[in-house]
């Protein structure tokens, strides 16, 4: 496997342009949906089958009582341990030797237990292809040479795009300049590759705790739980079983009539 | 900011379908294996019982992929670790199993019986798991209640199990084999698999806490009280106990259990979709 790429998207940067979502949707080809009202600036709720980048427009109320923006271009995290890639039964969901996931449209057969997997919602059903989509880490890009069109497209660099190391070291770096500065909360999401999900390959500087950016603190992966599940499922099917032989076994009608 | 996999009808008749054919299927397999000679008329309507059902699912499983034309794809990978690989592996598989036991449950010659009885064993784990494997399934995703449901599996299967049996009973009633001694093994195995599916429900309800929200209070909660556990395993349950001499109220006892089946995949499943 080739060095693990990685997109760094240092939130303290962003201004709110959204040159990366427009940037994803041409080079992507995605075609154009009608806006959602969310009652301020940011245009999707969240992710669609058309929109892999999306920037978030948050309002974070300060203790005197006024707001403050928070402006986060959100994108799929490419999880080191992805929960739509454990999830897919046709292989069509894959991880790149650079360490990216992807989805093979040729292959996938709209089963849409990705989409139910993700634990960040990012995975979204096509109706006109009948496929799961979601960012492809500008797949054909990446293999030429070139970044993200997002993050090529970023004139702030809030977007960066690199190797995972190299980008995790900058990142740690500008947080503690951020808290020089007197941005307590700032902190990153994903960076760890011990922390969850085996650490993101897309990972986030944020301003404040991850919850206020509606991001879960915790992610954890689907398939957890499998193993105590069907344990316990064939614990039932014991008991439902030697019911069932008990009743067919007995000879005689006794406590019958 | 979860996304929902728009799992609908199609899927909550699978479910439902599913849960009875393993449940008809395992049944069968244990009236045949361990049951006196005058069990076999159960172990017959049993496996006659699965063989539709388990093609209507994997018709129902294949209609609702987003391109229905790529679903052999799903044979691609084999992915133990996975329910929705394994699962339609299971489809596949316990398909022939019934076919087999079904075609062979025609015959009387002795070397077909035992035949019959070694494939029946093996395929009775298959219907087990296809019985429960739906529930596993929807707790190994990222949304809230499902994926808070330790038990999700276990009900469904004791569900999958009084279903099936249900379905067998009503079939025996209607065929007039009302009056022989396998129908009331059949009533008998049906009550232990409501009293453990009851049982199994409200340690589901306990251990799920304020997670079990969805389908206890709001939009599904009267269907959820007065559908599954009233109309679908008390009132049964009572007939069971009370009304047991008139056998026209145990076919109606049977059918409501069958009811009630469905609306526990109806509100597990559309709860959190809606």
């Amino acid at each position: 496997m080739a060095r693990t790429l990685a997109m760094f998207t240092d939130t303290s940067l962003c201004i709110g342009c959204r040159a990366c979502q427009v940037a994803c949707k041409q080079w992507n080809e995605l075609e154009m949906e009608v806006p959602v009202w969310t009652g301020g600036y940011q245009n999707q709720s969240h992710f669609t089958d058309k929109t892999f980048r999306l920037v978030r427009f948050i309002e974070e109320p300060k203790p005197q009582g006024e707001l403050a923006w928070l402006l986060m271009s959100d994108v799929c995290k490419h999880c080191a341990d992805a929960g739509c890639l454990n999830a897919c039964p046709t292989g069509a969901i894959y991880r790149t030797e650079h360490g990216t996931v992807n989805i093979n449209q040729d292959l996938c057969n709209g089963c849409r237990y990705c989409v139910s997997s993700c634990p960040f919602g990012v995975v979204a059903f096509n109706e006109q292809t009948g496929t799961a989509k979601k960012c492809t880490f500008c797949n054909d890009r990446i293999h030429n040479g070139l970044g993200p069109a997002c993050a090529k497209a970023c004139p702030t660099e809030s977007i960066q795009f690199g190797f995972r190391d190299e980008l995790v070291a900058k990142a740690q770096k500008r947080v503690e300049t951020l808290k020089g500065m007197g941005f307590k909360e700032a902190q990153l999401y994903g960076a760890d590759s011990k922390g969850f999900l085996g650490g993101l390959n897309a990972f986030f500087l944020l301003l404040s705790k991850p919850e206020t950016y509606n991001l879960p603190a915790n992610p954890k992966l689907p398939g957890r739980n499998i193993v105590a599940d069907s344990l316990l499922s064939i614990g039932s099917a014991l008991l439902v079983g030697v019911g069932a032989l008990l009743a067919f076994r007995s000879r005689g009608e006794k406590g019958e009539e | 900011m979860l996304k929902t996999p728009h799992w609908e009808m199609m899927i909550v008749w699978y479910f439902f379908l599913g849960g009875i054919a393993g449940g008809a299927y395992f049944t069968a397999a244990i009236a045949d294996i361990f049951g006196e000679p005058g069990d076999k008329k159960v172990a017959r309507i049993g496996y006659f019982i699965a063989l539709p059902l388990v093609a209507a699912c994997g018709l129902l499983l294949i209609a609702d992929l987003g391109v229905p034309t790529r679903f052999l794809n799903m044979l691609r990978v084999f992915k133990f670790w996975d329910p929705m690989s394994i699962g339609a592996w299971a489809v596949g598989v316990f398909g022939i199993f019934t076919f087999l036991s079904a075609a062979m449950s025609l015959s009387g010659a002795a070397q077909v019986e035992r035949l019959r009885r070694a494939v029946s064993l093996v395929g009775m784990f298959f219907g087990f798991f296809l019985a429960s494997y739906t529930g596993v399934l929807l707790s190994s995703s990222a949304l809230p209640f499902w994926s808070d449901a330790r038990l999700m599996g276990a009900l469904f299967l004791a569900s999958g199990a009084s279903t099936g049996m249900a379905a067998i009973s009503l079939i025996l009633f209607l065929t007039g084999g009302s009056t022989a001694a396998g129908w009331r093994k059949v009533k008998r195995a049906d009550r232990f698999s409501m009293i453990i599916e009851l049982v199994l429900l409200a340690v589901f309800l306990g251990l799920l806490g304020s997670a079990a929200k969805p389908i206890v209070s709001g939009h599904f909660a009267p269907l959820f009280w007065g559908g599954l556990v009233g109309v679908g395993l008390l009132i049964p349950l009572a007939i069971d106990f009370v009304g047991h001499r008139v056998k026209v109220l145990s076919a109606v006892a049977a059918l409501l259990v069958l009811a009630g089946g469905f609306v526990l995949r109806y509100v597990v499943v559309m709860s959190i979709q809606s």
